[in-house]
């Protein structure tokens, strides 16, 4: 479990602290998200729990190390996956994966037993032998996130691992997360993509001016109000020639459908043809707030400000 | 240590402007210069040379010669109090260019060849040869005149071989060859190239910085010094790679061009001790460029122009013993300035590890400060 506990931060050069009071528990095997407009203090918690800052006040355990007393425990139980892309661009894949294995100390037959895995789980044995440079941007985000695959973390923290990618590597990365969450390891996820959270993560907290504004299981977040909107988590993409009522709007790579209002009636006649074209459900919200609108209402301002 | 080091060699055969910087720069560099300056040095009508000059002679001829060197426009006596060994000291470690030493009995061998003791002089070792053979022919000038007074004065007893020594002072074992063009190149712009590795090595560590990399690798429990060392180590080697070239380029390819031979003196031990503290010197301060530059353009900047002016204080483009005794002493605050001495002490003076101690520790003194403010600045990014 990630414990903080009146977590308070601040910059040197800066007149009022980043992280204020922070009180937030992750369990484990929880895919958590974090939400939080720009400034908000994701960047400087994630730095604090993946030990890139050191905790001037409050206390972070994780798996019950303390990390301001066994940081170096820690580091090896956890990975960060950062927004940038955080390899060499000159050295191919393969040789990027054995670098950051041998830096994490791992040696012999096992590092291509990791390399295996972490190349299997996001799809790049096809360009291991492709300088990095040369990649796409989706395949980029892979490469990046294979990186953070190789010591087999228990606690993976991925900063935005879907900005500037195309829906296609976007959704196969949202299932390379759903994945990894599924052989038992925790993941922390920030993102501005809304609907990305709503379809990933079984726990949410929004924070606003270094606070936790809400922290909860999404159906507890989004049962705070009643409106007639609903939206609809798939496990696969939609079969060609679906015919989709007006209203529907589709994101996350086609895994996330949206209803501003619909009746119960529509929505069962929905559900039905979805039903009946093989398309699996993975969650179903309906009657409630959605995320973006308890965003906006709890900070004032939309997730890009 | 050893993913790094494979690491950093792959980044750096990658990089063919750094590459290019690193090795194919002070070739040019070396072939250019060594050739072009040849012999070139007596040309400098502006600038004196230096002198010592010690008179033991009690007879006339003896002051005279010093009288008639002290008015001559072309050179400059240096006043010294000085023993003889500490004289020519300072004549080999290239602080004057010349020493003049004229024998008690230098009037009277003049005009009884009987009593023979030639007037001597000391060549400091980094003098050009043109500047030799001037300084030479004006002293023969002036005992040819000596010796054409004493023949009019005693035709029967007048000697008429001229009396003089001329020889070159190396290290304690003694002469080897008479120092070329080269001998000063090389160093010089082996020192100068290596200081450039500031480049590659900035670019690298911004490169780190700036996409995350770094910060990644602070999560895989990387310390600092650890980080730093992963640097120095591998860069050490480039540096050492770039002496090894540099010297071969001296001894083998600048012949090829007709110019001179490079000869690497007779200790091996010494040049291995300048190139290690040279290239941590380098490293170290390249090290702390990146910590200090924000962006790859900043850090190619300011290495760039720290490393011109260094070289240009420190000797690598105008040679010290021609600057004016108080840029000489400016220059010695330049590190590049310590290696190229350390390198000219071997194969210039002949010298050994002993004699290039001051400057390998001042060099590796500096590459430590460099370091440890490196390790600081990197903490508090």
């Amino acid at each position: 479990m990630i414990a903080i506990e009146g977590l308070t931060y601040q910059y040197a050069s800066a007149s009022e602290p980043a992280l204020v009071a922070i009180d937030l528990n992750v369990g484990d095997g929880e895919l958590f998200g974090l939400l939080g407009p720009n400034g908000a203090g994701k960047t400087t918690l994630m730095s604090l729990l993946t030990g890139l800052r050191k905790v001037q006040n409050g206390r972070i355990t994780i798996g019950g190390m303390d990390l301001s007393h066994e940081r170096g425990q820690v580091q090896k139980a956890i990975a960060w996956i950062p927004q940038e892309y955080a390899f060499y661009p000159s050295l191919t894949a393969t040789e990027n994966l054995n670098f950051f294995a041998g830096v994490q100390g791992i040696r012999g037959e096992t590092v291509q037993q990791r390399i295996n895995e972490a190349t299997e789980i996001t799809g790049l044995k096809h360009v291991l032998s492709k300088r990095a440079a040369l990649f796409s941007g989706g395949l980029k985000r892979r490469l990046n996130i294979a990186i953070g695959l190789l010591n087999q973390p228990q606690w993976l923290f991925l900063d935005e691992p879907t900005v500037g990618i195309d829906p296609q590597s976007r959704q196969f990365i949202l299932q390379a997360i759903r994945d990894i969450n599924a052989r038992g390891t925790t993941v922390i996820y920030t993102s501005h993509y809304m609907d990305e959270v709503e379809f990933l993560c079984d726990r949410i907290a929004i924070i606003d001016h270094g606070r936790v504004l809400v922290c909860g299981s999404l159906l507890e977040l989004l049962a705070q109000g009643k409106t007639g909107a609903a939206s609809i988590s798939l496990q696969q993409q939609l079969p060609q020639g679906f015919v989709l009522p007006e209203s529907v709007e589709i994101s996350a790579g086609g895994l996330q459908l949206r209803i501003e209002s619909i009746t119960e009636l529509d929505l069962g006649k929905l559900l039905q043809s979805l039903a009946n074209d093989g398309v699996n459900i993975a969650r179903l919200n309906y009657g409630t707030y959605n995320l973006q609108d308890l965003f906006l209402q709890l900070t004032h301002r939309s997730l890009r400000d | 240590m050893f993913v790094f080091l494979k690491k950093e060699l792959l980044l750096l055969s990658r990089d063919l402007h750094a590459l290019m910087l690193l090795f194919l720069m002070p070739t040019i560099f070396i072939l250019i210069m060594s050739l072009a300056m040849q012999d070139t040095f007596s040309e400098r009508s502006n600038v004196k040379i230096d002198y010592l000059l010690i008179n033991d002679d009690e007879g006339e001829s003896g002051p005279w010669l010093a009288q008639q060197l002290l008015d001559s426009d072309n050179f400059q006596r240096i006043e010294s109090d000085l023993s003889l060994a500490e004289q020519q000291a300072m004549t080999r470690g290239d602080r004057v260019q010349f020493l003049v030493l004229i024998p008690p009995v230098f009037s009277d061998a003049l005009t009884d060849p009987e009593q023979l003791e030639p007037l001597k002089i000391q060549v400091a070792p980094g003098t050009p040869r043109a500047m030799v053979l001037l300084f030479e022919a004006s002293v023969r000038d002036l005992m040819g005149q000596l010796l054409l007074g004493a023949a009019n004065q005693s035709a029967d007893k007048a000697s008429f071989e001229l009396p003089l020594e001329v020889e070159t002072l190396f290290g304690e074992e003694g002469e080897l060859t008479i120092p070329t063009s080269v001998q000063q190149s090389v160093p010089a712009w082996l020192v100068f190239s290596m200081f450039f590795i500031a480049i590659p090595i900035s670019t690298t560590l911004i490169n780190e910085r700036s996409q995350g990399t770094l910060d990644r690798l602070m999560t895989m429990n990387v310390s600092r010094v650890r980080f730093l060392a992963s640097k120095l180590i591998p860069y050490l080697g480039v540096n050492l790679m770039q002496v090894v070239l540099m010297f071969m380029v001296g001894i083998w390819v600048v012949p090829l061009l007709g110019g001179d031979a490079l000869t690497l003196g007779s200790s091996m031990a010494g040049l291995l001790v300048m190139a290690f503290a040279a290239s941590f010197a380098a490293v170290a301060f390249a090290l702390l460029v990146a910590n200090i530059a924000k962006t790859s353009e900043q850090a190619t900047l300011f290495a760039g122009i720290s490393n011109i002016i260094l070289a240009a204080i420190g000797g690598v483009m105008v040679p010290r013993f021609i600057m004016p005794p108080v840029m000489q002493d400016i220059s010695l605050i330049s590190p590049m300035a310590w290696g190229l001495e350390g390198f000219l002490d071997i194969v210039l003076r002949n010298g050994g590890v002993i004699d290039v101690l001051p400057e390998a520790a001042s060099l590796m003194g500096f590459g430590m400060l460099m370091l440890l403010l490196s390790v600081k600045l990197l903490g508090r990014r």
